[in-house]
Formats: structure tokens, sequence, C-alpha cells
């Protein structure tokens, strides 16, 4: 049953001979999921065959049990924000939002109603009768959103959605992306940008030479790379003692001391790993300010998958 | 009996889209070519009217052959084929070129449905263009011939002539516009296809008879108020007769729009290949 779900089944595209995506299996849950992965490695090619841009050379996709071939059907619940910076000649931001949801059959009176409450959502109200030419290039990815979710859709699909937007807009968008993730719906989210995505998504697709190299929350994928001691960074009082004792343990492969009363552990087995902390803690009565995972990050994922040598210019 | 939601839905989006077309291909920058082009008869024959020496202004039943042959020969085989050509090859190269095609195409409608409307759009305006253009022509032929010249214009016999001619008009909008349609979605320059179809028009009087039956421009004639004189080396056919010539304009305009709605099914947005 994929009536709640993105299901993705051995997709591939070919441009030719070039490869755009190549068996991709997926599944996505309602939440906002984020889609990362070096420039060229197969994000948009993926999100246009999710809306049907583009017809898969194999495989299949349903969204909440609609294929993308069913536009009639399909984009009542999906809205995609596409990376392209274009749109109709001479278009006002209220007439392009107008005009897209008059094709959702709503009446004037109703796409009116919609469209202002879209534009306010984006913050583009005072903007709404100038003509989108004029706008700048956050403004135009704003309008963008507006277009992407003036219909309420229940599947989101936002390609490089922060692109051109200030610190503050940023903050904003990912408020709503938040927002509408909560509200049940699913919002994916491809970017670049490693620690917008580790801050708002709830899992992710990392995506490498058109193939899917993880799938999943961050932290599940993290204790699946098995070759990649987990790192813990310990703040204490007495981080040498700590690390003097942490250094017998057989599962840590490393201690090292950093900053201001800092240190790092590598280990190969966390939960173990924490069991003799606490342990060592009682015996050398050693002050604890905080124990946190310092690799289970998108970033830290991304460089152990994908490495920084990827040419993605990702942040 | 009432329409169920989805029908309404349905009209409701092709009249939108319909109507976006009509906006975009007369107030948008693609008018201007259009709008260039039916002023040519227009000022043509406005300079004849000027310029008409006495001896033909006394002869007014010279106003009914001449304008069938400036018909026949400028205006549906020049002016109405490339009028619909500029109109209808825009209708889905005009928004891929522009790169704001993926708008439409993420509407909750069935490709065949965006196609049936655009075509209506784009039939709409071309009979919103030709008709005038077409009505204002045979007025600058009658009028400069005075009085007798209006009266034969508003007899029953010319009014008649006139009302043929727009059929004529309209009948090649549906024809030519749905193959410009399927042009417009089948080639990424599809002037060149329009101007090798012109070529095969314009040679449709020197065709065998069997030839003649794949061209618009030999139904179309069918439909003539006043016979043409036969041109050297024209090959003389039977005339078909125009029940027959509406149906078969009638179906090659539907064949052609149900074949572009069929392409449209696979339609793939990808900018940087156009």
């Amino acid at each position: 049953m994929s009536g709640d779900r993105i299901v993705v089944r051995d997709l591939s595209k070919f441009y030719g001979e070039v490869l755009g995506v190549n068996h991709v299996n997926l599944e996505v849950r309602p939440g906002l999921t984020g889609l990362v992965g070096p420039n060229g490695s197969g994000k948009s090619t993926l999100m246009h065959l999710l809306t049907g841009l583009l017809r898969p050379s194999g495989g299949s996709i349903e969204v909440l049990g609609i294929t993308p071939d069913r536009p009639e059907e399909l984009f009542r619940l999906l809205g995609y924000c596409t990376q392209y910076d274009s749109f109709p000649a001479g278009a006002t931001g209220l007439g392009f939002l107008r005009h897209a949801l008059a094709l959702h059959g709503l009446d004037r009176a109703a796409a009116d109603e919609r469209a202002w409450r879209a534009l306010e959502r984006v913050g583009l109200v005072e903007a709404a009768r100038r003509r989108i030419a004029g706008y700048s290039k956050g403004m135009r990815q704003r309008i963008k959103l507006a277009h992407a979710c003036c219909h309420d859709p229940r599947v989101l699909v936002l390609d490089e959605p922060l692109n051109g937007l200030d610190p503050m807009g940023r903050a904003e968008m990912i408020d709503l992306f938040t927002t509408l993730a909560r509200e049940g719906r699913h919002v994916i989210v491809s970017s670049h940008i490693l620690h917008e995505v580790d801050a708002i998504s709830d899992g992710v697709i990392m995506i490498h030479g058109g193939s899917v190299v993880a799938e999943g929350a961050i932290r599940a994928v993290r204790s699946e790379i098995t070759s990649q001691p987990i790192q813990v960074l310990i703040r204490s009082d007495r981080p040498q003692v700590l690390a003097a004792r942490l250094f017998e343990l057989e599962r840590v492969v490393e201690a090292k001391l950093v900053g201001d009363g800092g240190l790092l552990v590598r280990t190969r087995d966390a939960d173990a790993f924490y069991t003799e902390l606490n342990r060592i803690v009682l015996a050398t009565g050693a002050e604890i300010e905080t124990v946190a995972p310092a690799d289970e990050s998108v970033h830290a994922v991304y460089d152990y998958l994908i490495g920084e040598g990827a040419g993605g210019g990702t942040t | 009996m009432s329409a169920s939601p989805d029908d309404r839905v349905r009209r409701r989006q092709v009249a939108t889209l319909a109507a976006a077309v009509m906006r975009r291909s007369l107030l948008g920058r693609g008018a201007l070519p259009v709008l260039l082009l039916v002023a040519m008869p227009l000022t043509l024959l406005l300079l004849r009217a000027l310029f008409m020496p006495d001896a033909m202004r006394a002869a007014p039943t010279r106003a009914t052959t001449e304008f069938a042959e400036a018909f026949h020969y400028f205006l549906l085989r020049f002016i109405v084929f490339f009028a619909n050509a500029l109109v209808f090859v825009r209708l889905f190269r005009g928004e891929i070129l522009e790169q704001s095609f993926h708008y439409t195409l993420l509407a909750p409608l069935k490709r065949e449905l965006l196609v049936i409307a655009k075509y209506l759009g784009g039939v709409a305006t071309a009979v919103l263009v030709l008709v005038p253009t077409t009505t204002l022509s045979w007025l600058l032929a009658y009028l400069p011939h005075g009085a007798a010249g209006r009266s034969l214009a508003l007899s029953a016999e010319g009014l008649g002539d006139l009302a043929a001619y727009l059929v004529i008009v309209c009948l090649a909008c549906l024809a030519y516009g749905a193959l410009f349609l399927l042009a417009g979605l089948f080639f990424r320059n599809p002037m060149v296809p329009a101007v090798l179809f012109l070529g095969w028009e314009t040679l449709t009087p020197f065709l065998p008879p069997y030839l003649k039956a794949l061209s618009f421009v030999h139904y179309l004639a069918s439909f003539a108020p006043v016979p043409l004189s036969s041109r050297a080396f024209a090959v003389l056919a039977q005339p078909v007769a125009p029940w027959l010539a509406l149906v078969a304009l009638l179906a090659a305009a539907l064949a052609l729009v149900a074949l572009a709605a069929r392409l449209a099914r696979g339609l793939e947005v990808s900018y940087a290949a156009d």
C-alpha cells in the first residue's frame, strides 16, 4: 500500500547514452526529506521524474498511489518548485498565481483568495501587482514557492528552494517548510547547502552519480557506515583523565583533546561506548557538561559516503 | 442534465488556457508579425482604391473576379496560411523557448486536454484576426467602385460571396491550425515544414488528381463562390462536393489534433535540448 508514501522502484533515466539516474529505489514518508548530492548527481532529474516532467527509461514511480502519467490527479496533490528561473512573459505575481489556480478549476473569487494567501505566506503581498520580470532573484524564488504551494498540495517537491534568498528569507522559508512538514505533508527539498538540510530534515536521500547512496534518518544512515568509527564529543572538567581511561577500551579507536575541556572520541560501537563511559565517569568522579555525537550530521555522512572531492560545490 | 463537477473543472481549465493563448497571441510579443502580415492585403487594397483608374472604377463587376483571384492566390495561400503558422507553431514552441512551459505541464489536466485547449485558443485567435481582415479586404475591393460597387457588395449575391469566403477562412484556420499545432510539437524549427507545405499547396493545381487530395487548398476551393480561371499547365480535376470537402477538412483537422495529443503525452521538459 503506497497511499501515504512516495515509492520509486528501479527507476532509471538515460539521455541518449548519458546517465541521469540509475536503478533508484526509494520510499519517502511524510515529513521533511533532504535530497543532497553534488551538482550533476541526478537530483533535478529525480525530481523531474517524480513530477512527470521527464519520462523514465525504466522503473516506476507512485506518488501517494498516483503515477506521474496521470497529471490530472497528480498535480491536485503535488506542487513543484523547479530550478528554472523563467516565467511567462509579462506576468505579475498575482496574475501568475491566479492563472495557476484557474487551471486547478477554481473560479475567479476562489483563485484570488488562494493567490493572496500564498503571496502572504511567502511575503510578497506588496509586490503582488508588479511584473515578475522586475523582481529580485529572492522574490522570484518566493513566487515560485508560492506557485508550488498555492493549491495546498500534500506533496511539495522543491529544487534548491533557498537559492537566491537572503539569510532572513532563508530562515522564513525554512520555517515554512518545517511547518508544512509538521502538518503531515511530504516536503522534499534538494539543496547543496548541507547544514541547512541537516537543520531541517527528518530524513535524507543522498545521491551521487545517478545512484542513491543512502536513504533514511540521519542517525540510522550514520550508524550503517561501519567503515567510519562514530565520533562523540565530550565536554568535561577533567578531559585528560577521561581520555586516559577511555583509551584503554578496546572499542575506542581514538581519543583526542580538543579546545577547552573538549574530548573527541572515535569508537566502533556507540552503544557499548556510552555504557562504558557511564562506568568511567562514576569511577573517576569527572563532571560531564555535554556528551553529543559529533558526526551524526548530513555533512559528515555526506563526506563519508560521497567525499569532499565529489566536485559538487556543497557547503 | 447538469454538468458534473469534473466537467465544470475541465471546461474552466480549457477556457483558461484558450484565453491565455488568445491573450499571448493578440497582445503579446508574438502579435506583431501576425498584425503586420494581415496589414499587407489591407494596405495593397487601400492603395488600389486610392490609385484606381476611372475606367476601372466604372466597372464594379470586375471587383467580384478580382477579389476572387486575390483571395485564392494571395489571401488564402499566403496571408491565411502564414497567419495560422505564426499563431499555431507558437502554441507550444513559444512557451518552450521562453522556458515557461513547465508551469503549464504542472497543472492538473490531461495532456490531451491541454492540446485541445491550446488548439481552440489558436483557432479563436486566427478567426478573430482573419475574419475581419477578409471582410475589410472584401469591402476595400468593392467600395472604390462607388454606389454601384456598394450596392453590388450589399446585394444578396455579394453578401453570399462574402459568407462563402469567411467559411473558407474559418475552415482554413481549423485545418492549417491543426497542422501547425502538430509541427510546433514535433519540430524544433516548425517554419521549415510550414514553408515546405506552402510549396506543396502552391503546386496543387499542377498535381495529378490523386495527389491534389493531399492538399487542403484543393478542398477549400470547393467553397469558392466565384470560379477561377484555370492556370497554364494546371491539371484539371473534378471539384470536390462541398459536403465532402467539409468532411475531409474536419476529419484531417481532427486526426492531426489527435496525433498532437498523442505526442503531447510523451512531452518532456528539457530546455537545454531546445
